[in-house]
């Protein structure tokens, strides 16, 4: 195996959303077309989104999985998996013990397919976390809770995560940073799309605005639908226009360096990079020099989440933003 | 309307000696225990249809609508069409019905969310 010597790029198959919702691909061709678009070789697959036996791999998929791999030289390294307390909505959430159960059900599938590592969710509580990290060492992986807006270094349920990794300080578990959380601005995509579904510039301008603010994201949206409701704006665009306030928020891109020293891995959320080679919302020129300068090795895959109100094609979108990562990597 | 908004699937709506039978699709980027997913309501040409003895097929699996909300551990595949049979709706093939399907989504990891999901077609019966 080559030395690592600093941080890789990669994707999530997440980014192919539309393409995969459209059955435009099924895993063995989109698997084939990353590869054959040179968009690996080092690729993050949602267990719940690509493998329809996930929790449970059978050893006949695990065996196909494995032949696709090696024939496409893709490098399977992360996983996601889902805390999935909420089984029954309205009711009580599931007991911890069924909880880790869950967990170990999906990461003994991740481990069968072949990847090194596991993303997880801060839905999953940070006291079960001794129990899995038990068990990540007797199957030899790794899992990082995924730090997504509008969670950033700062936020409390982060600071109790960190509290939890220092007490056990085990190298099986880390930090997933995904950038959503510190944005410069709302993707201009975004209002593009809510504009492109007659939202009036009026709306527009207000959810700028609020956006801009120091709240939670919650109090955000709430804060929009009270305006809203007073100017009678229609729901339609009040909801093209809250989308930003959940994935997007706006801390200081420096905090990220914190965490440095525990990640293990990165999710390179992305919206659109322009003819100029840069994000529209996030500042990765500020980002990655903190992860880069501060001895991270591990890989960024880059996570187009513009499926999420548009429908560009994702591949490009994708290769501009790993060539964007790669130069800053290489600005040492 | 994006991918991930629809929720007529593409196989569309189909006469069958057990009722009329229509595709639906997920709308989430995942796939979700069917317990946290609801068929809020369907409507056929305006008129609400009563799903009291609706049942839910999907692969080689069925069970009454009412009892969607018991499957914590049958996940609904995000590229597969899961089907609603409703036994009391009797449609000739050929014709065209407006249809309304709205669906709802509880993600179970996401406490207090739920995602209401509706779309109206214009569906030529199969």
């Amino acid at each position: 195996m080559t030395a690592v010597t600093g941080p890789q790029v990669g994707v999530t198959l997440y980014s192919f959303t539309n393409e995969w919702l459209t059955r435009q691909f099924d895993l063995d061709s989109l698997m084939r077309e990353v590869a054959k678009r040179n968009l690996g070789p080092n690729i993050e697959i949602i267990g719940f989104q690509s493998f329809k036996e996930f929790p449970d791999v059978s050893d006949e998929f695990a065996d196909h999985f494995k032949a696709l791999i090696a024939e496409t030289g893709l490098n399977p390294v992360s996983c996601a998996i889902n805390s999935d307390r909420f089984l029954k909505p309205g009711q009580q959430p599931i007991d911890d013990a069924t909880l880790v159960e869950y967990h170990k059900r999906q990461l003994r599938s991740a481990k069968k397919l072949g990847f090194s590592l596991a993303r997880s969710q801060f839905a999953c509580p940070p006291n079960l976390l001794p129990e899995l990290a038990d068990y990540l060492e007797e199957i030899d992986m790794r899992m990082g809770v995924e730090v997504h807006a509008p969670m950033w270094a700062g936020h409390p349920a982060v600071v109790e995560y960190g509290e939890m990794y220092d007490k056990i300080n085990s190298p099986r578990l880390g930090w997933i940073p995904d950038f959503g959380g510190t944005a410069r601005a709302i993707p201009p995509s975004l209002l593009d799309a809510a504009r492109a579904a007659g939202t009036p510039e009026a709306l527009i301008e207000i959810t700028k605005e609020i956006w801009a603010g120091d709240e939670a994201s919650y109090v955000k949206a709430g804060k929009l639908r009270a305006v809203a409701e007073k100017e009678g704006f229609a729901p339609l665009h009040v909801q093209a226009c809250t989308l930003a306030f959940f994935i997007l928020s706006n801390n200081d891109p420096q905090s990220w360096a914190a965490l440095v020293d525990r990640t293990i891995h990165i999710h390179g959320k992305f919206y659109g990079v322009n003819d100029a080679g840069v994000e529209e919302a996030i500042p990765y020129e500020e980002i990655l020099p903190l992860f880069r300068d501060g001895g991270f090795t591990g890989t960024l895959v880059s996570e187009w989440e513009g499926h999420a109100y548009c429908q560009v094609d994702a591949f490009e979108q994708v290769r501009r933003h790993q060539a964007m990562c790669r130069r800053i990597f290489a600005g040492a | 309307m994006l991918p991930v908004e629809r929720v007529i699937a593409e196989e569309g709506l189909v006469a069958t000696p057990r009722g009329a039978r229509l595709g639906m699709r997920l709308t989430w980027y995942r796939s979700l225990p069917f317990s946290t997913v609801e068929v809020a309501s369907v409507a056929i040409d305006g008129a609400p249809v009563d799903l009291s003895d609706a049942v839910v097929e999907y692969d080689d699996q069925s069970w009454p609508l009412a009892e969607m909300g018991e499957q914590t551990n049958s996940f609904w595949f995000i590229r597969d069409s899961a089907f609603l049979v409703l036994p009391q709706v009797q449609l000739t093939p050929g014709d065209a019905h407006e249809v309304t399907l709205v669906l709802n989504v509880n993600p179970p990891y996401i406490p207090g969310m739920k995602r209401v999901n509706p779309q109206t077609a214009t569906l030529t019966v199969g």
